[in-house]
């Protein structure tokens, strides 16, 4: 474990930034049509069960990594497998987000450039801000922060003077019922991005307060939340449910439909930057976690080494993943929610939560001394 | 702390072997001074190699027995008045000295009774004789005494106090620091009038003993900041120093980044600011340059006129900067990335004028705007260097060839020519020259990015260099503080300046903790009552409303 500390501001805007990194592109929830924010804002309140699930495991063991309790629990042999899968499990999605993050790239705006490249000199951005540190790519987060919420504004702003905004898109808000709703949120939303969350088992530890971090979790997850279901009616509300669904991209469309003055058009860098800054963090998050996992797991001594070699592993998996990108898009959809995230965020975060549970408070009735 | 990849190893070697060579310097055999004048002159003879510029006057005193007495001093390091008058007139003409006198008493006596002059003290090694004969002291032997009395007489010929030729204002202090360290502290005396403002010199510099002083005000600075820069300044061990230039590369926080890690300035009023929110000043003597750590990046894009215009006023200057110094990296990278890659993002009548004008360029863009840069670079360099005469040809030449020429004979496109002046413009713009260098180095990587991957490119290097920033510490401060860990507080002073009237804390990560508060409550000025539209719920007729 590195020797760092962040504040509760910093933590609060990594994971802000992190749930909408790259949830911000997709048409989330897109199935529901106008209620879609709806389903984005249910899957919300499934995040804080699995966030308490997860406060709970942290609240064991609050100075530990993820993968070192993990060995606490379950015994060294299997605790270590199950760190390592965890491991596999975070480069998994860094390379995934990857993968998004370069076909999205290529198709909008560099259709000649190698995915290969492009991916690579992205994930070289991303080692060399592993290897300062989580305190760096904590107050680069920050600086980050400021800069997305200021653009956001500016494009708030162009938004509504453009006039585009058609509330009646909205109506009706039940298209689907509420029953498929329900089943969508927590089979499909819920996992992206919500449950991601759990990568921050590796990073609340080297929180500074930690008896606020109920407050700022709960709160940096409402509030990515709230944001991902504004954008969303957004998405919406501009380019109709047709448009929103069929759009690979929802919200690069509804930036190009931007037009002030005729001057103020094709606003596609600010597309570009969004998708930048949040990708990078995400992918820095799950490289970092991935590395320092690795080191944590094998004992390695100086983490920061380790983050070349994670960093190509994720550039290779991101490139073998799938073969295009409509394969890629479906394994995302289909078969990766269930086989995957299901376990990795639900099944065995609480399966450790109740083993902890009956071993700590084995441990405490221990210390009770026997009654004469 | 700093991040996890330090080599501890290292750092343990470099420290001990710091270690073993101040034993060495310890060990060192001190010789003293002998009591006859001869051999000391001798001695002194071998040690100078006979330098001609060290004077020897050697007087008689006391009549029966007699006794010699000889001054040394160096000449043009002393102050001519202060040796002739005060020295050798009062020796030669003193009527204690004509008495009876053991050769004992005769060194009290001299420097009790005869010399008239401020600082006087005795030394018995040749090492602190040295020393100060060669800082402009004089020294007095008397024959049969195996000490030497030190006379403080420096002085000489000095640049005397000038209008400070880098971070002109146009209101404010017209005074600039000197070579002197003497002088340059008096400044800071004469502005911070408190016996908190304590000083501590070294000497610096096997070969060159250079006088090296750092300043602080007790109670303001952190003591762990204070701590830290003795702790680095004591661990140089260098034969020479001849300007700030040379302790600032060495007791920097990180080695390999474009951007200063520390601040330097001419003006005294600076350092006074700088003092005042809890930094340390570091003197070196012969350069008119002060340092001041820790430097923050958003301390590079102040200027001490901030502080003595209106808020707004300075706020909106502030906010320019900032705009200018963006310009200046990423300028012509935009203009790069913009024609090569994003022609659809710019509005189609510009595009067609651009478009026009790069019709007859051979070259791609960004070789366009890395020759033009490179070009830009050479005239600044060569006009910082030569002689002024030539510099009127210098502007023609480069006018005409560039601005012209090349534009006409179809080499570089017009709108090229604009991008570069613009941000050649925008970089002499910024108020700190340290940190307008390191924009003009990142401006190269810039274009390079952008011509190989246009935005996309341009918005990785961007990235990179926030990372890059954010990783930076001087003396253990985040350099990027306070924006990132932010500090709301702390942001009253940064892109923006809040009025003086609000300016209630010192820097929480600079100035010590339990020292804060910086003025009263209640500061804000306010029209006398019953003024104005609505200012009171003073009943009509109470007040003054005539």
């Amino acid at each position: 474990m590195e020797k760092a500390k962040i504040s509760g501001f910093q933590l609060f805007v990594l994971i802000f930034l992190f749930e909408i990194g790259s949830a911000l592109l997709v048409p989330l929830a897109g199935e529901a049509k106008q209620g879609a924010w709806l389903v984005i804002l249910i899957a919300m309140i499934g995040g804080f069960l699995l966030f308490f699930v997860y406060y709970g495991l942290f609240q064991y063991y609050p100075d530990q990594l993820l993968t070192e309790y993990v060995r606490h629990i379950m015994g060294n042999f299997l605790g270590r497998i199950v760190a390592f899968l965890y491991i596999l499990y975070f480069m998994y999605l860094a390379a995934r987000v990857l993968r998004d993050f370069g076909e999205t790239l290529l198709t909008f705006a560099y259709p000649h450039v190698p995915l290969f490249f492009a991916n690579a000199v992205f994930i070289l951005v991303v080692v060399y801000t592993v290897r300062k540190g989580i305190e760096v790519l904590a107050r680069t987060g920050e600086l980050f922060f400021v800069l997305e919420n200021l653009l956001f504004m500016t494009f708030i702003l162009l938004i509504v003077v453009s006039g585009m905004i058609h509330i009646n898109n909205l109506k009706p808000v039940f298209e689907i019922s509420g029953v498929e709703m329900m089943k969508m949120s927590f089979t499909e939303t819920l996992f992206f991005p919500f449950g991601e969350i759990i990568v921050f088992l590796m990073i609340f530890p080297y929180l500074n307060e930690p008896q606020r971090l109920k407050k700022i979790g709960i709160g940096s997850l409402a509030a990515s939340g709230i944001f991902l279901a504004f954008i969303m009616a957004l998405n919406v509300a501009v380019l109709g449910v047709d448009l929103t669904i069929r759009s690979q991209y929802p919200f690069l469309s509804l930036i190009q439909s931007i037009e002030i003055a005729g001057f103020l058009e094709r606003l596609d860098v600010y597309f570009l930057v969004k998708l930048m800054i949040g990708g990078f963090i995400k992918i820095s998050v799950f490289t970092y976690v991935a590395v320092t996992g690795t080191a944590n797991v094998f004992n390695f001594k100086e983490p920061s080494r380790l983050a070349y070699p994670v960093g190509f592993v994720i550039l290779l998996i991101s490139i073998v993943i799938a073969s295009s990108y409509s394969e890629h898009i479906h394994e995302g959809l289909g078969a990766v929610p269930i086989y995957v995230h299901l376990p990795f965020q639900v099944i065995i975060p609480v399966f450790l939560l109740v083993i902890a549970y009956f071993k700590n408070r084995k441990k405490k009735q221990g210390f009770v001394p026997p009654k004469p | 702390m700093v991040s996890f990849f330090k080599n501890k190893g290292q750092m343990k070697k470099r420290e001990k072997q710091k270690i073993d060579d101040k034993d060495q310097s310890k060990s060192k055999k001190l010789e003293y001074i002998d009591s006859s004048i001869s051999a000391n002159l001798d001695h002194m003879k071998k040690k100078t190699g006979n330098s001609p510029d060290i004077i020897v006057r050697t007087l008689k005193i006391s009549q029966n027995p007699e006794i010699k007495t000889t001054i040394l001093y160096v000449q043009g390091l002393i102050d001519n008045p202060s040796v002739t008058d005060f020295l050798i007139e009062s020796i030669m003409k003193n009527p204690h000295l004509k008495e009876k006198l053991l050769p004992k008493e005769a060194l009290d006596v001299i420097s009790e009774e005869v010399v008239s002059l401020g600082g006087v003290e005795s030394v018995t090694d040749w090492e602190k004789l040295f020393l100060s004969l060669l800082s402009g002291d004089s020294i007095i032997f008397v024959d049969g005494i195996n000490k030497a009395l030190v006379a403080s007489t420096r002085g000489g010929e000095r640049r005397s106090i000038q209008e400070p030729s880098t971070h002109l204002t146009v209101r404010g202090s017209r005074e600039g620091f000197t070579e002197s360290n003497a002088t340059n502290i008096a400044m800071l005396r004469r502005i911070i009038n408190s016996q908190d403002l304590w000083i501590e010199s070294m000497k610096i510099g096997t070969v060159t003993k250079t006088d090296v002083s750092i300043m602080y005000i007790n109670g303001i600075a952190k003591e762990g900041i204070v701590e830290e820069v003795k702790k680095r300044l004591k661990g140089i061990n260098i034969d020479s120093i001849l300007e700030s230039g040379y302790i600032e590369q060495l007791i920097e926080d990180q080695v390999m980044t474009p951007f200063p890690t520390l601040n330097h300035t001419e003006r005294p009023d600076m350092v006074a600011g700088n003092l005042l929110e809890g930094r340390v000043a570091i003197f070196v003597n012969g350069s008119p340059f002060v340092l001041v750590a820790p430097a923050l990046f958003v301390q590079f894009f102040q200027s001490v006129e901030d502080y003595y215009n209106r808020f707004d006023i300075a706020s909106a200057t502030r906010f320019l900067r900032i705009i200018v110094f963006i310009i200046s990296i990423v300028g012509p990278a935009v203009y790069v990335a913009a024609t090569t890659f994003h022609q659809e993002m710019i509005p189609s009548k510009l595009l067609v004028i651009v478009a026009a004008q790069r019709e007859t360029v051979p070259l791609p863009a960004v070789v366009e705007a890395l020759v033009m840069e490179i070009t830009f670079e050479i005239l600044r360099e060569a006009s910082l260097r030569m002689p002024k005469v030539v510099g009127s040809t210098m502007s023609i030449v480069g006018a005409l060839v560039i601005g012209q020429a090349a534009v006409q004979a179809g080499a570089v496109s017009p709108a090229m020519v604009i991008i570069v002046s613009i941000t050649a413009i925008a970089s002499f713009a910024t108020p700190s020259y340290s940190i307008a260098i390191s924009a003009r180095i990142v401006r190269f990587g810039f274009i390079i990015c952008a011509g190989v991957l246009g935005f996309y490119g341009m918005i990785l290097a961007f990235i990179v260099l926030i990372v890059h920033l954010c990783s930076l510490r001087s003396f253990g401060v985040p350099y990027m503080s306070p924006l990132a860990p932010l500090n709301p507080e702390g942001l009253g002073d940064t892109f923006f300046r809040r009025p003086m009237w609000a300016f209630k804390e010192r820097p929480k990560l600079l100035s010590s903790n339990n020292n804060l508060i910086r003025e009263g409550d209640n500061q804000r000025p306010l029209p006398p009552e019953s003024r104005g539209m609505k200012t009171s719920d003073k009943k009509k007729g109470e007040g003054n409303e005539s």
